[in-house]
């Protein structure tokens, strides 16, 4: 057991050292970057190139790593986030994550997909404390976090550029009056955290031994989790959160086996961010407080059309299943479903200003529940649709409930935990679901007997259903009800002052929103007639937020389009493969500098 | 009317013209809700294609990049031998990254597409899987030469593949491990290959009366193995198998030899460069199961093969390339049995009994026709020795 503990203890010191980037950036800038991870990938890799194949000692490879990210962090957010000031940080958060895809597939393109050895740049097992070696690496990397953090404690309680960086954060336009050159400063705090970041990837490699250019996505995530479990904002709480995940990762996967692994990560996220918020060193007040709810897009207003323009464009889409080849209709099936999905989040993302990163755990929901009906109880089609819809709404909902008394990044952070811990519980509910050997044979869909085979038959049945979508959703917003969640989200105080219940809203518009994911998610296995718990990954739902941040993220119709440009659109890009793996990120980075309201809204 | 807006209305207008318009393009292709009408003009034409379901980018691109150098050179053998009964042989490939989503909206591209006749590939069983459907709908072979998953082929009739299944290559690894103690600690990858592989080395090894001591499941980004790894360790078996794939597999061996001080044997890893390279002198003895080894294989068909490869490509081939390269070299084969169409490959799936061979040791192989797969291609053990793969004797 003291073996475990100890390797614990060294993982978590790699945590750390990221976490502790990602609380300083937010800490002084009040964004939560995304991009950290895939930053922390350029400087493994980099390492990598001018270690092994350059065969460069450490110091001119740490000097090289320096130079790159701190480039790297000035170009971010001098071109990109500081373009954003003055938007809702949301804006911010979004543009983190389309940085965070260009780099890692930026990566991915200049070095290939291969896994490769790290040079070994300090000694990684010459040491050893009871049955476990270590080396002079982690040492080194133990003291750098400590270091790290005590440098920037005291270059930000003593420096004078160190406390230019915090009145920044306290209040931007005071700091400015009293001659703070603000921005100088934002971009100071970039780099820092940038550089930081760069610094990790080094340690990172030389702890995992093999790295993969694709490695940013998780080593961001984990450490992301290990600064909300320390507190986001405080670098001690970094520390400490970062070496607090480590034990519970090792000792939980030492009882109950790797497979937990996600279970136990995500779980203990969600575990402090309802028992404890602001995170084990946080500070308390902050959490109620923080602006951060709202669309970013205060004010945009969905373009509405006719009533005679709604007609014609859903008779206009009813008919393209009789005129689409096999090909056309086949990507119009991952469209409308896809789209289905992502009219659902309109609701909560868009009108209730609450930003959900996990919504692929409701799409599984519906996939399986539909799956096992079907091939287990030999429900017919569509009865199991309609019941994948509502266990998708109902787990969803029970276990998104606890999240609902968080404001902010807090619930963005919630959603991405309770994703994984969906997919998670799937994997681990192995008598019923098969865990990850997934589910074959799932029947075609059959309606009113008549087995729908063809891509076109499939694709009409998915057409209809969105159209019953849109409907519901477009419904709801002209409601008395969608006016409610209309309030929320533009401005949560005001709204309780006026005797709304904002939690009990946002989990009602959630629950819209996870029923329409459910029925996007019985439509896919009935498809595909195949699940496993692999195709509802992060990806998914970084997709069906795009979606929606690109169509309009209160605009149901706005979510089609968003949904025929992102999956139909990299179909179009087959001819250059490459280039189409950096579409997504750089799509979501144009819109939100350029038309942040989404293509199919305009500005209040 | 703001000038915002009035963009976007001129933007809805020009979008409703070009949906206008794709629907008026795709009316002539296609009317009605009963699909094309696929193999209709196949036989006139000159060249007749397969298909790649692959990953070119994404997480699984350097299993592409191996499966393309076979492909590539069974193709131009191929068409160098005369190509399908005197028409020239064709690869479409699709870059799906492995990606369910992606196989299935190309999957009714490739079905549509009248020149093609069969499709291989894609790399992980639930992309294949995602695309299976579409193609036995249509009556096209879907050739999964890389989905040793039992499951693969119960979609239809038109799903075949030529992998040894997951069964045969555990039962083999078991009776291995049988012979070198009577304690075993085992990890696995959990995913759906690995959950299946280890049910299948549990059975074999309580037939053999082997003692699993210790087992854990891993995910696949897991970075630090140490805490299944150490309990695997203080078990003290005679053994540790990891049942997985390469760079999971390397970082296994690493972390039981440098940071654990494991001396022991172990199994695992897999038969690719990138293996060897990740695990470095730690991969020594490292037992694994295969199909094919370059350095030892006896088959003449093989060794003509490697020779071939290592021309073209300064390297020998392996496992991922041998597979990609034999589906190629069995489809046209079964196109010159019968006829290059789609019916053709089906029909000499069904009775041809000598399909090429380039794997273990006898030349040719058939498939059972209950199960579409290849009973009678065996495995082989491989062994890490001097940082390369040999044949292993137990």
């Amino acid at each position: 057991m003291i073996d475990t503990l100890f390797s614990g203890l060294i993982h978590g010191g790699a945590y750390a050292l990221v976490a502790v980037g990602v609380s300083l950036i937010f800490g002084v800038t009040n964004i939560v970057n995304f991009a950290q991870g895939s930053l922390v990938a350029v400087g493994m890799m980099l390492a990598w190139y001018t270690g092994s194949v350059l065969g460069w000692p450490i110091i001119p490879v740490v000097v090289a790593v320096i130079v790159v990210t701190a480039l790297l962090g000035w170009l971010i957010n001098a071109g990109i986030i500081a373009p954003l000031e003055g938007r809702k940080p949301i804006a911010a958060l979004l543009a983190t994550i389309g940085v965070g895809q260009i780099l890692d597939n930026g990566l991915q393109i200049v070095f290939g997909a291969r896994t490769r050895p790290f040079p070994k740049l300090l000694d990684t097992s010459n040491l050893q404390v009871a049955g476990v070696r270590f080396g002079t690496s982690d040492i080194v990397m133990v003291a750098v976090t400590v270091l790290a953090m005590l440098g920037l404690w005291a270059f930000l309680t003593y420096g004078k550029a160190g406390r230019a960086i915090r009145a920044t954060a306290q209040d931007p336009q005071a700091a400015q009056q009293m001659g703070i050159p603000v921005k100088r400063i934002r971009n100071l705090a970039f780099v820092i955290g940038a550089v930081l970041s760069g610094i990790a990837g080094i340690f990172i490699g030389l702890f995992n031994g093999n790295i993969n250019p694709m490695n940013g996505g998780t080593i961001g995530l984990t450490a992301f989790v290990a600064a909300a479990i320390g507190g986001l904002g405080s670098i001690p709480g970094a520390v400490v959160g970062g070496i607090v995940l480590g034990v519970v990762e090792a000792v939980g996967v030492f009882w109950f086996g790797d497979g937990a692994h996600d279970l136990i990560t995500f779980g203990a996220l969600i575990i402090i961010l309802i028992a404890r918020p602001q995170g084990l060193l946080g500070p308390k007040t902050d959490v109620k407080s923080e602006p951060m709810t709202g669309t970013f897009l205060a004010g945009a207003r969905p373009i509405a059309l006719p009533w005679w323009g709604n007609l014609a464009l859903a008779a206009a889409l009813l008919a393209t299943p009789f005129l689409f080849s096999d090909y056309l209709a086949g990507i119009g099936t991952q469209v409308a479903i896809y789209a289905i999905a992502a009219v659902g989040l309109t609701l909560i993302s868009g009108s209730a200003g609450q930003t959900i990163l996990g919504l692929a755990g409701p799409v599984a929901f519906g996939a399986y529940a539909s799956a096992i009906l079907t091939t287990q109880l030999h429900w017919p089609f569509l009865a199991a649709l309609l019941a994948a819809g509502v266990i998708a709404a109902l787990f969803a909902s029970i276990l998104t409930f606890p999240s609902w008394k968080l404001s902010g990044h807090y619930v963005a952070i919630a959603t991405i935990g309770l994703g994984a811990v969906m997919v998670a519980l799937i994997r681990v509910a192995e008598p019923l679901t098969h865990g990850s050997l997934g589910i074959t044979g799932i029947p075609f869909p059959t309606v009113f007997g008549a087995t729908l085979n063809t891509q076109q038959k499939i694709y009409l049945l998915d057409v209809i259903v969105l159209l019953v979508a849109l409907v519901i959703v477009m419904r709801i917003q002209k409601a008395h009800l969608g006016h409610v969640f209309d309030a929320i989200g533009s401005d949560q105080e005001a709204s309780e002052a006026i005797g709304i219940r904002p939690g009990a809203y946002k989990a009602l518009a959630y629950a819209v929103a996870a029923f329409l994911a459910g029925l996007a998610g019985s439509l896919l296995a009935h498809q595909y007639t195949y699940v496993d718990p692999t195709i509802f990954n992060s990806n998914m739902s970084l997709l069906i937020l795009t979606i929606i941040v690109l169509g309009g993220m209160n605009s149901p119709i706005g979510a089609v389009l968003g949904s025929i440009i992102l999956i139909g659109a990299p179909e179009l890009l087959r001819v250059v493969p490459e280039a189409r793996i950096l579409a997504y990120g750089a799509l979501l980075v144009l819109v939100i500098m350029f038309r942040p309201q989404g293509l199919f809204a305009r500005k209040g | 009317m703001s000038i915002q807006s009035r963009t976007i209305h001129r933007f809805l207008k020009t979008f409703a013209a070009a949906a206008t318009a794709t629907a008026l393009i795709a009316g002539t292709a296609a009317c009605g809700l009963d699909g094309d009408d696929g193999t209709a003009d196949a036989a006139d034409a000159d060249v007749v294609n397969i298909g790649v379901l692959y990953p070119k980018t994404g997480q699984y691109a350097e299993y592409g990049r191996l499966f393309e150098q076979g492909l590539e050179l069974a193709k131009d053998e191929v068409n160098a031998d005369g190509g399908l009964q005197g028409k020239q042989l064709g690869l479409v490939y699709y870059d799906t990254q492995s990606d369910p989503k992606q196989d299935a909206s190309v999957a009714p591209k490739l079905a549509a597409d009248a020149s093609v006749i069969a499709v291989v590939g894609d790399y992980a069983s639930p992309a294949s899987a995602a695309a299976s459907p579409t193609f036995q709908q249509a009556g096209l072979v879907h050739y999964g030469f890389n989905n040793s998953s039992p499951t693969f082929t119960e979609t239809g009739d038109h799903v075949w593949s030529p992998a040894i299944g997951t069964d045969s290559y555990e039962r083999a690894y078991a009776d291995a491990a049988a012979k070198i103690g009577k304690k075993v600690s085992v990890v696995y990858i959990e995913n759906d290959w690995g959950k299946q592989a280890y049910e299948y080395f549990k059975e074999q090894a309580a037939k053999n009366g082997t003692e699993i001591v210790y087992e854990s499941s891993y995910l696949p980004d897991s970075t630090d193995l140490s805490p299944i790894l150490i309990p695997a360790r203080d078990a003290k078996p005679d053994l540790i198998v990891d049942i997985g794939y390469g760079p999971d597999g390397a970082l296994i061996a690493n972390t039981l030899r440098d940071k654990l001080g494991y001396e022991g044997p172990f199994f695992g890893g897999q038969e690719t460069a990138e293996f060897l390279d990740l695990a470095g002198d730690n991969a020594e003895g490292a037992v694994i199961t295969g199909s094919f080894s370059a350095e030892g294989t006896e088959n003449p068909g093989a060794q003509a093969f490697v020779k071939a490869f290592k021309e073209r490509y300064g390297n020998n081939p392996g496992n991922f390339e041998v597979t990609a390269y034999q589906a190629i070299k069995d489809l046209a084969y079964a196109a010159n049995k019968t006829e290059p169409t789609r019916e053709g490959i089906q029909k000499a799936l069904q009775t041809v009994d000598d399909f090429p061979l380039y794997q273990g040791n006898d030349t040719t192989f058939s498939f059972d026709q209950e199960t579409r797969r290849a009973p009678g291609i065996n495995p082989i053990l491989l062994v890490v020795k001097d940082g390369k793969f040999v044949p292993y004797e137990a």
